[in-house]
């Protein structure tokens, strides 16, 4: 019978299978600062051990500063959470990248670029958006602290087999540096809403994704979570190979690797999804949020809209929207480009790569950001710092006042000194535009990097199609 | 189980309001609890004293995999959240955790339940009683594993 990308990856990982629960085996588990601390003490207190130290590695990234590292950490708790981790890494035999490793970064970018992220692996972390490694064709999804307990414990976990869900992304984008991956997933969550993908793995297909580089499926797959999917998954092809060659923790046997991968991931002639829809990638236009969960977006183009109108005769919804809007303190009608910001983010595990500070840059390049605003750059990790920086990215940034950041979550979550204040309104690529996720009662608007640049020079939100891009 | 509601009319109660995300800096349950669902409701401490249930629409806990919002939850006070509908690691954790209880309930359900509603849940059969309203409604029953996993007290105790 064909099977899909992902039932292969299932199937080679069952360990058990009891009543509808499947015991499966995880190859990978990376770990962090934040959900990690009680998994270690419940080790401790039940005098268990690390099954796998060796099928574990650990970084730190959301609450680290970003500005200079050669100076003491100022928030205390923050120290704490790094030192335990530090602590617990050295009790329990597992490899650390902490703040001052050169392959310190957020989890989601060091995995991959260490070569830690196999197509056809199983890969978990106590973070939602761990489902970016899906973009290597690797079941990989987030888990709570329990959970991360039991990886540690017995390097397996207990799973509901997930639906599958195809989404076929067609045709061509009328241009990929203005429409970007971060429009595509945009749009995708927008039609699909954040429940739409619940219990699902979400397989992306099509020639769009095809034509991806694997950073951009990344960003896809990223945000899959945000669409309530589990996980996200892209079949590995030769640019994943070509991406994975020569990294650091990828197999010695890596040749004989590949030909197995390309032989057998992908979803077979006649697979069977659960659900299929299909996207077309020339209608996708800039995308821009403009309420509080990622599904409240719209084109660049487009007016912040009437309730009643994006609710379409659904009177929660309505409800939902009117009370976002309250929050945003936006008024319908307003069009979208004409939103004034004070703030404008570029970095987080959705877009923090190489390649978006690249195009970023092209946006910025010989301008200098409004006056009215305030603009960070957070590289995604150290290695994607230095890269950018032989490329001189750098000083275009700097050159136009963005500040020029050290690596880490920063500014997507709020954990560090990178939040918002009460009010202030924020162009940002990351992923989540909650009420009081970039810090309490700030307002997040979700755009690609090329936009949120856009938006910093210009001061307002900007169609970035409309933008000379040098 | 018997207590009274604390209803959210609303769909999409992330992990963000129920904590956010400058908490997560905590070790101490206690010290967490301390600012549960304070991105969305300033008065929860006060309404927790007397209310054990918390009654919302659909995808309730989506965003982050944090534990750290089932933690808060459950230490103050929160036995048992009925909802719509759940994202799944909030799901996941609830039960692993043995934090509280992810209940399914229909959109009648939801609709008909009140703020302050006095419900009696009996997860044996599956019924929820409204003794405010005096209405009955069903929940969806946990699936079979879930439901050892819960009545083990959580993913470390139970033995397959």
């Amino acid at each position: 019978m064909p099977k899909t990308l992902f039932e292969k990856i299932w199937d080679s990982h069952l360990v058990n299978k009891q009543d509808e629960r499947s015991l499966l085996y995880i190859d990978r588990h990376l770990i962090h600062e934040v959900t990690s601390p009680q998994a270690f003490d419940g080790l401790r207190t039940n005098e268990r051990k690390v099954r796998r130290p060796d099928l574990t590695i650990a970084t730190m990234d959301h609450n680290v500063p970003t500005t200079n590292r050669s100076l003491p950490i100022v928030d205390e708790m923050s120290a704490t959470q790094m030192q335990v981790l530090e602590k617990n890494c050295k009790d329990f035999g597992i490899q650390l990248f902490d703040l001052h490793s050169p392959n310190q970064g957020i989890v989601h970018v060091i995995g991959p670029e260490l070569g830690l992220t196999l197509p056809g692996s199983t890969i978990v972390c106590g973070d939602s958006h761990t489902s970016t490694h899906g973009a290597f064709g690797a079941l990989a999804f987030g888990i709570g602290t329990s959970d991360v307990e039991h990886v540690l414990a017995t390097q397996c976990l207990w799973m509901d087999k997930l639906k599958t869900f195809e989404i076929r992304v067609e045709g061509k984008r009328k241009n990929p540096h203005t429409i970007t991956a971060k429009d595509i997933i945009l749009y995708i969550i927008r039609k699909i809403g954040t429940g739409g993908g619940v219990g699902s793995v979400i397989e992306y297909r099509g020639e769009t994704i095809t034509e991806l580089t694997i950073e951009q499926r990344m960003t896809i797959c990223n945000m899959s979570i945000e669409g309530g999917a589990r996980a996200g998954l892209v079949a590995p092809d030769e640019k994943t190979f070509q991406y994975l060659q020569g990294r650091r923790f990828v197999p010695n046997n890596y040749d004989q690797c590949v030909d197995d991968w390309r032989e057998n991931l992908k979803s077979d002639p006649g697979a069977s999804f659960d659900k299929t829809i299909t996207i077309k990638a020339e209608e996708i236009a800039p995308q821009v949020s403009w309420g509080t969960n990622p599904a409240m977006t719209t084109d660049v183009t487009d007016i912040v809209p009437f309730p009643s109108d994006y609710a379409r005769g659904n009177p929660d919804e309505e409800k939902a929207a009117e009370r976002s809007l309250e929050y945003m303190a936006l008024k319908s009608g307003t069009p979208i480009t004409g939103i004034t910001l004070d703030r404008v983010f570029i970095g987080s595990c959705t877009n923090s790569r190489l390649e978006d500070l690249i195009e970023a840059s092209r946006v910025v390049k010989g301008k200098k950001v409004s006056s009215k605003v305030r603009a960070l750059v957070v590289p995604g990790s150290q290695l994607v710092k230095r890269q950018a920086e032989k490329l001189g990215l750098d000083v275009i940034f700097k050159d136009a006042n963005f500040e020029w950041r050290e690596s880490g979550c920063s500014m997507c979550l709020g954990m560090n000194p990178d939040i918002l204040a009460p009010g202030e309104r924020c162009a940002s690529t990351s992923n989540r535009n909650f009420e009081g996720r970039q810090g309490f009662g700030g307002r997040t608007h979700l755009m690609s990097p090329v936009m949120a640049a856009a938006a910093a020079i210009a001061g307002h939100i900007v169609d970035v199609r409309e933008v000379d891009l040098n | 189980m018997k207590s009274s509601v604390i209803k959210y009319d609303k769909d999409n109660i992330d992990t963000d309001v129920i904590l956010p995300g400058q908490y997560l800096k905590l070790h101490d349950y206690a010290e967490i609890a301390k600012h549960a669902m304070e991105g969305i409701d300033k008065n929860f401490h006060s309404k927790v004293k007397n209310a054990e249930f918390i009654v919302a629409g659909k995808n309730f806990g989506c965003g982050s995999s944090r534990e750290h919002a089932t933690i808060a939850l459950s230490q103050s006070g929160i036995k048992a959240v009925l909802a719509v509908s759940f994202a799944r690691i909030f799901y996941r954790n609830a039960v692993d955790g043995a934090f509280l209880l992810p209940i399914e309930i229909d959109e009648n359900a939801y609709k008909n339940i009140s703020d302050k509603d006095e419900l009696e849940i009996n997860t044996e059969k599956n019924k929820i009683n409204n003794l405010t309203k005096e209405q009955v409604y069903s929940m969806k029953p946990f699936p079979e594993l879930i439901k050892k996993i819960i009545d083990a007290g959580g993913l470390f105790n139970y033995k397959p």
